[in-house]
């Protein structure tokens, strides 16, 4: 509703503002042409965000120093905090990075802003900056139309930041043509009230833009003309620095649980440094002007003086919260708690949202994660079905003790646990692949197509165990003990099918990975009854009915295709995504050719 | 020079492919490290304390583990001929 009256609102001001004031028309103009410039920029990192951002990213914030000189570096880089934000939201809601590192990341990038203003009043307004934007724009411009992706990202952030300088320049000539017309600091406001009074224009404009990096530019290109005063540029800083989480708020919505706890930290951190600075007011003012003038700013240059004060504001507000990052993610865990679709572990999706979509990189890493969860959702479908107990597969327990110890004595409805835990995020997943796939570039997309290769052999085991599950039941009941002792055979198989990939999916020695992988599809002809002579020997023998025999038969192709799936699945999930060994998989596992010479030499 | 061309040429002067390749020749190197020393253990085992089940697990982990390792040494003697002939080429030039 506040949606809906809001833009109308904006757009029916500006019209009236353009109409009344060519002046005010440049200005609204410069603050477009920078923001379209903002967002230039960053569609130009994001063309280098395939990799190596994101391995920069994961290195380095193990520590919360680290984070802190990642979110101010990258943010100083890239001249926009929100999509520091944005990349750290994506990285937390793939599960790549923790609350604590984020909210490192975030403090850094806090004042990692700061260095807009620096450059804004220490180059912006000193020379004429449009000259620089004119041949940024050209060459940006042809760089764009470019097919190679590095040159187009060049483009990107040249075009980004010649459109950055040419709406500083309008903001500058606007102000000081509007200064001949209006005198806007005839407004000006001092005391406590005028502090309020600015804070709240300084929240509203950043809401507005939805940039504090563009709010500061626009204060500093009016401070530079004199059209506010210097007392009340304070305050609109201050202003901006609360007008900017709450454009962080409004992002977070779509985002999952971590990502709202962090827009819940950005904005606790940056009201409360601001309650502290408007109660410390006159002390800070009294150390800017200490530090300005130990530096040899002259205290006529109001606007180096106040990046001096944005600096030194946002700089404090991260030592005072350095000692309670523990204690506000506590905070925010015990307050921000999911609702109750995601807090059942089974029922949905855990790791997909639309915030980990922007970069291929995130949305790949939450896709193997989810297909770890619908594995796991599988791997205990599976064993109930077969009725053993999970505990015991993945325990060292002898795997003839493992089939006698049941799991339930009842019929499990392998249905309903499908119906339940795996339909649904099945569909979620190959639903996100799709979204995700117009972000990504041809290799991301072949690397997409075999999780979702996994996600779909994951499924096929448990129907596969559907079939199975009828005759596992029947034949435990039998006095026939031919029947029932190979059907103990296929239980026994697939239990030890279960432990390897169990123990595969934990391991980190390539050699024992391989290993294991190997021995499961050597063990894989075991169901191969035909072959090795089993069934030949039951019929002739006249051990089993016909019935039982082609049961028998039918079921062991099942179990074979069950092994077949999930052993094509971890080769995806636990190898292909994992450090050294993803070189050399291909090379190294195993084929059927292999797999029938082995078995040759094992019979010598 | 066409575009194609021109990226060939920088990625050969900077060795970009070669790199790749290093960094695979390496893992391949690590993994039959380690499954020499493997095959080297299981060999010491004494085979007459097994019993039948145990011995016949022994010689299928041994099966695979010859078949890895000739494997890796296949894919290492290709790489090796490869950067062999990288380098006759390049003095050439």
């Amino acid at each position: 509703m506040l949606r809906r009256i809001f833009l109308p609102s904006i757009l029916i001001v500006l019209t009236y503002g353009f109409w009344i004031s060519p002046d005010f028309k440049e200005i609204s103009a410069g603050v477009a042409i920078f923001l379209f410039g903002m967002l230039t920029l960053e569609e130009g990192f994001k063309a280098f965000s395939g990799g190596t951002l994101e391995k920069i990213l994961e290195k380095s914030t193990d520590k919360l120093h680290k984070s802190i000189g990642f979110g101010f570096v990258a943010t100083a880089i890239m001249q926009s905090s929100s999509l520091v934000s944005v990349l750290t939201i994506s990285f937390i809601g793939a599960g790549l990075i923790g609350l604590t590192q984020g909210i490192g990341i975030i403090l850094g990038a806090n004042i990692g802003t700061t260095t807009g203003a620096w450059l804004m009043a220490g180059f912006g307004l000193k020379v004429k900056i449009s000259a620089y934007a004119m041949p940024m724009l050209v060459f940006g411009v042809i760089l764009i139309f470019q097919k190679a992706k590095t040159l187009k990202g060049i483009g990107y952030i040249l075009a980004g930041l010649g459109f950055l300088f040419l709406g500083i320049h309008y903001m500058k000539e606007g102000f000081e043509a509007f200064k001949d017309t209006i005198d806007l600091a005839s407004f000006a406001v001092d005391g406590f009230k005028g502090l309020m009074i600015f804070i709240g224009i300084g929240v509203l404009a950043t809401v507005v833009m939805q940039s504090s990096h563009a709010t500061i530019v626009l204060i500093l290109a009016a401070l530079s003309v004199g059209q506010i005063t210097y007392e009340n540029a304070l305050a609109l800083t201050i202003g901006a620095n609360i007008g900017t989480t709450i454009t962080a708020v409004i992002g977070s919505l779509s985002s999952n649980i971590d990502g709202k706890r962090l827009a819940g930290a950005h904005f606790i951190f940056n009201v409360i440094t601001a309650v502290v600075a408007v109660i410390f007011m006159d002390q800070i003012i009294s150390l800017v002007a200490v530090i300005s003038d130990s530096i040899g700013i002259s205290s006529d240059n109001h606007t180096l003086r106040l990046a001096v004060f944005d600096s030194f504001f946002k700089i404090m507000g991260v030592l005072i919260f350095i000692p309670f990052v523990d204690k506000l993610v506590n905070f925010l865990q015990t307050t921000i708690k999911p609702g109750k679709k995601e807090e059942d572990e089974f029922e949905g999706v855990k790791y997909l949202n639309d915030s980990v979509l922007e970069l291929p990189a995130t949305s790949m890493a939450s896709l193997i994660k989810e297909t770890k969860h619908l594995y796991a959702n599988a791997f205990e479908i599976i064993t109930h079905g077969l009725n053993l107990k999970r505990s015991n597969i993945i325990s060292d327990m002898s795997l003839d003790d493992v089939i006698k110890d049941s799991y339930s004595k009842e019929t499990i409805d392998i249905d309903d646990f499908y119906n339940h835990r795996i339909k649904g995020i099945y569909g979620e997943i190959i639903d996100f692949s799709t979204k995700a796939q117009s972000h990504m570039e041809p290799e991301d997309i072949e690397s997409l197509y075999k999780i979702k290769l996994a996600n779909r052999d994951i499924v096929e085991a448990v129907k596969d165990t559907k079939h199975l599950q009828k005759n596992l039941i029947k034949y435990d009941k039998t006095s026939n003990q031919h029947i029932k002792e190979q059907y103990d055979n296929i239980k026994i198989d697939l239990a030890e099918l279960l432990r390897n990939i169990d123990l595969i999916s934990k391991m980190k020695e390539e050699d024992e990975i391989i290993l294991l992988l190997s021995k499961a599809k050597v063990h894989m002809q075991r169901y191969d009854i035909l072959a090795n002579g089993t069934l030949d020997r039951l019929i002739r023998n006249d051990l089993v009915t016909n019935e039982m025999a082609t049961s028998l038969m039918n079921d062991s192709a099942y179990a074979y295709n069950i092994s077949k799936h999930f052993i094509a699945m971890a080769e995806v999930i636990f190898i292909d995504s994992s450090g050294d060994i993803k070189n050399i998989d291909e090379d190294m596992v195993i084929s059927d050719e292999d797999v029938d010479l082995i078995l040759k030499e094992k019979d010598d | 020079m066409g575009i194609k061309k021109f990226i060939e040429n920088v990625k050969e002067s900077l060795g970009i492919d070669e790199c790749k390749n290093t960094g695979k020749k390496k893992s391949i190197k690590r993994l039959l490290e380690k499954l020499r020393a493997r095959k080297e253990i299981l060999n010491k085992v004494p085979k007459k304390k097994l019993d039948k089940k145990e011995k016949k697990e022994l010689k299928e982990e041994l099966a695979i583990i010859t078949l890895q390792i000739k494997k890796g040494e296949k894919i290492l003697d290709e790489f090796n001929s490869q950067d062999t002939k990288n380098s006759k080429n390049k003095k050439e030039k």
